[in-house]
């Protein structure tokens, strides 16, 4: 049973993610006044590159991209799907924390072989965007956690089938509006795509990736879209006792994100730096000392 | 086999070390791997045993008490086994140097001293090796000269002043109790006030602290690691500040005792709680002064302040997880933190004497086996899965999670994150980006320097991934000071509250790289070109200049850079030059002329008439 949670998990992250990738240049498309490419498109893109031939650095340059992809592929087990969630009982969310990191590392490792400015410029960026996001998103998970007393994220979403969603509850409504606050940041999507930004830095860290390592490049993003929306849909919509809720859920979380997002233009990195570690992580921290002072 | 016998083999192997340089130098480097490897092997062979024995009385009366139990076995192993492999580190490092046997002596003593401090069963056997230990150390810091001196002067003197804090400790419970030996100490204490108990942990506090470089006493610190020997900055950021931890832990837990020390205050301001508050402080604000550093020692040396908030945040809290966590996560800084001080040796060994991390870059093309060990020292200390810096490091997230400090976790995230983007940088700055064109014929470290980097990355990923190894022994600490047994598998914890086991995480991980290597393998083979070929498209271009390095993450730098000054520092600074101005205007009444000292005379003389026709005091 288990071994089948493990083998469908990453299928329908990866199934949902291209999806998510597609859905998203439709909207942004339409929001544009265009026509925009097929949902396919994303799938397509991948086959056509996996048949060209590509350029590679050096062993690390290969390695790096290998692990990203291999650490956002984990992430998955460790997340609640609906009722899948093979590996969970390994250390919960703080396990999720740690192997979320694999994808930025894997890919500063491989960019950083590639020594070509450009890439390390969007390293440099990527990195700095992570720590700007991750100020509020630690203070928003340690809310959570505090108010659920466990570190498990299954127990998390199960409180909250027993009772109510998070987002619906009083103290934990408040980490919830940061984390939507910061949810474009955690997925690299507007307007904090500034780590790509193809006008500036000509794709930054994918500027040396062709071939097979863009596709995997861009599986592994697929991957992240997929995890940070999950994420909120565990922390914060209370999961789903069945995986066909459950990317509903995402889905729609997914779509409120970018309606709202694709209207605003690109920050640069001090900007989003300064907008990261002003509202929402106010807001967040305003959750946390909420529920310190209740819980205690 | 005895205590003291190994102590006899330390002291007198550093001696005999010493002598046998004069006669021929090989003789003396197989003299000094063999002594330090042989302790390694003695310690490991006394694993599990209880032992004590007396070996001296005439200390004003005083037994001198040797002691062997579970935590000072676990230090001694650490010390031993990151000692020996900085020996067999030096053995290329140093040999152009001068002085070496001078080096190895010390090196050697260091280890000997700090073997006694974790074996003494009495404070004045203590007193007397951690004295032995500040000064060799004092020696081998300045051994480069210099801005060196100046290093060592200032640690020599924050140390000493630690040493009197100690000292007046060690002086007030022996007036009190009568007995200067840890086990009838503690029966003594057991009746004390909590105020006396406050004080006694505060003197030793001033030591340990200082030792260990716990903010506000951490100043010595990033000059004495920068400016050390690159393998003895291995040990004194590996193990010589685990001595402070190490009489953090016996001051808190072996002599005073668990439930007294537990029970100091109330509520939120209890005083674990304050010492807690300490850690927390010195696992953000060093590490992000760190991201800001451009010496490559510099920055490891800021880290190992860092690290040390999260051990005494975790022996300081005061759970039978949460010191498990502390303790585990000691061993593992020991680790990693030794190997890349290593790693940066290497290079500076090879680039001769660069260390700037503003113009390296490139090396892993000369140097794979020592990128490799920076990369698996880096993976240590970020706590990434797979190396025992994640175990250590989820253990004290965990029980700073359920013990309700969610502020004191944040610390311990952010100050992960913060290791994180510096740890890049110090990769990508040294290893990665393109190789300046006086390092294209750099070789790769030899092999002496190889084999103590592989040792230590062997060590780190196997207690990683099997953590049970160590855990079980630390365990054992745990259940003497007092702590609730931990279910200890050999792959985690297992705990109501939350199970880790590094195994699945492990097992997934290799799982999944094998899948993606599979799928990437089945791609059409990519073609191997040459690193500005793509950034020119074929246009010939200046190499050398375009690597990114300077100002890496310039527009944080920018941000955080004016709230992070090291104000303890410029306050300690202030200090001493207030004080050097107070003496230099004492000094002017010393005028040689005897006639004014008559005067000085008279006066005070006059003084103390009026004094006493006045109040009438004698």
């Amino acid at each position: 049973m288990r071994i089948i949670e493990i083998v469908i998990s990453p299928i329908i992250a990866f199934v949902i993610g291209m999806f998510l990738l597609g859905l998203s240049r439709k909207i942004m498309a339409r929001i544009h006044w265009r026509y925009g490419p097929p949902l396919i498109q994303p799938v397509i893109d991948i086959v056509k590159l996996f048949n060209q031939t590509s350029m590679s650095h050096g062993n690390i340059f290969n390695l790096g991209v290998i692990l990203s992809l291999a650490g956002s592929m984990v992430v998955v087990l460790f997340l609640p799907i609906g009722k899948l969630h093979p590996l969970s009982g390994s250390g919960g969310l703080l396990v999720i924390l740690y192997i979320m990191l694999f994808g930025p590392l894997g890919i500063a490792l491989s960019g950083g072989e590639a020594a070509n400015p450009n890439t390390s410029i969007g390293i440099s960026r990527k990195l700095i965007l992570t720590l700007g996001y991750e100020l509020p998103l630690i203070l928003i998970l340690l809310a959570v956690m505090t108010y659920y007393r466990t570190i498990s994220i299954v127990e998390i979403v199960g409180a909250q089938q027993e009772a109510r969603w998070s987002m619906l509850s009083f103290p934990l409504v408040v980490p919830g509006i940061a984390y939507l606050l910061i949810l474009p940041a955690i997925l690299g999507e507007r307007p904090f795509e500034l780590v790509k930004a193809p006008q500036e830095i000509s794709s930054g860290t994918m500027v040396e990736y062709g071939g097979k390592y863009l596709a995997l490049a861009t599986i592994e993003h697929a991957f992240s879209l997929f995890v940070g929306t999950a994420l909120f849909v565990n922390l914060f919509l209370g999961g789903s006792s069945n995986p066909g809720f459950f990317i509903i859920k995402v889905i729609v979380v997914f779509i409120v994100e970018v309606l709202i997002n694709a209207v605003f233009p690109r920050f640069r990195v001090d900007q989003a730096i300064k907008y990261l570690w002003r509202w929402p992580t106010l807001v967040a921290l305003a959750g946390l000392i909420l529920v310190f002072i209740i819980e205690r | 086999m005895s205590v003291e016998f190994l102590l006899i083999i330390a002291f007198g192997g550093a001696f005999l070390t010493y002598l046998l340089g004069k006669i021929s130098h090989r003789l003396r480097d197989v003299f000094a791997v063999l002594i330090s490897c042989a302790l390694v092997a003695i310690i490991a062979y006394l694993y599990g045993k209880d032992l004590e024995k007396t070996f001296y009385l005439g200390f004003f009366g005083l037994p001198l008490q040797l002691r062997l139990h579970m935590l000072s076995w676990f230090f001694a192993i650490t010390v031993s086994s990151v000692g020996a492999l900085s020996i067999i580190f030096s053995l290329s490092y140093i040999r152009q140097r001068e002085r070496t046997d001078f080096y190895y002596l010390m090196m050697l003593l260091v280890n000997a001293s700090m073997l006694g401090i974790v074996l003494s069963g009495d404070l004045v056997s203590f007193y007397i090796f951690w004295e032995i230990m500040s000064w060799s150390a004092f020696l081998l810091i300045s051994y480069n000269r210099g801005p060196a001196l100046a290093a060592g002067m200032k640690y020599i003197i924050m140390s000493v002043v630690g040493s009197i804090g100690i000292l007046i400790g060690i002086l007030s419970l022996y007036t009190t109790c009568g007995t200067l030996n840890m086990t009838e100490i503690t029966v003594h204490l057991a009746a004390a006030s909590s105020r006396y108990i406050i004080f006694i942990i505060i003197t030793f506090s001033i030591g340990f602290g200082i030792k260990s470089a716990m903010v506000p006493l951490h100043t010595w610190l990033p000059d004495a690691h920068s400016q050390a020997p690159s393998p003895f900055s291995a040990v004194l950021s590996g193990i010589l500040i685990k001595m402070g931890t190490y009489g953090f832990l016996l001051i808190m837990y072996v002599i005073v005792g668990i439930r007294l020390f537990l029970g100091l205050g109330s509520g939120l301001f209890s005083f674990n709680y304050i010492l807690c508050f300490l850690g927390a402080v010195t696992a953000v604000i060093p590490t992000f002064i760190a991201l800001l550093q451009n010496d490559a020692k510099r920055l490891l040396a800021w880290h190992s302040i860092g690290q040390i908030g999260y051990i005494i945040m975790g022996i300081t809290l005061g759970t039978s997880l949460s010191i498990a966590g502390g303790v585990f996560h000691l061993f593992n800084h020991a680790m990693f933190k030794a190997l890349l001080f290593l790693t940066v040796g290497a290079v500076e060994y090879r680039t001769r004497g660069v260390r700037d991390l503003n113009s390296l870059g490139g090396l892993i093309k000369r140097m794979p086996v020592t990128f490799m060990a920076a990369l698996v020292g880096a993976l240590g200390i970020i706590g990434v899965p797979l190396t025992n810096g994640f175990v250590s490091k989820w253990l004290i997230y965990k029980s700073l999670i359920l013990e309700q400090h969610p502020f004191f976790a944040f610390a311990a995230f952010i100050g992960t994150w913060g290791t994180l983007l510096s740890f890049y940088k110090f990769l990508h700055n040294m290893f990665l980006g393109q190789l300046p064109e006086k390092y294209k014929d750099v070789e790769k470290a030899p092999f002496s320097m190889q084999f103590s980097m592989i040792i230590f990355s062997i060590i780190i990923v196997i207690t990683g991934i099997l953590p049970g190894i160590p855990l079980k022994v630390i365990n054992g600490i745990g259940t003497t000071f007092g702590f609730g047994s931990l279910n200890v598998t050999i792959w985690g914890i297992i705990s109501e509250t939350g199970t880790i086991n590094t195994v699945n995480i492990f097992a997934a991980i290799i799982g999944a790289c094998v899948i993606v290597w599979l799928i990437f393998r089945a791609g059409p083979k990519a073609t191997k070109i040459a690193q500005d070929n793509n950034y020119a498209a074929g246009a010939a271009i200046p190499s050398d200049r375009y690597n990114y390095t300077v100002d890496f993450y310039n527009p944080l730098y920018r941000m955080i850079a004016p709230y992070l000054r090291d104000f303890v520092d410029e306050f300690y600074t202030r200090l001493a030059n207030w004080t050097r101005g107070l003496g230099n205007g004492v000094r002017r009444i010393y005028t040689g002329d005897v006639g004014y000292y008559v005067i000085y005379i008279i006066l005070f003389l006059a003084l103390l008439i009026i004094v006493q026709v006045k109040w009438s005091i004698w």
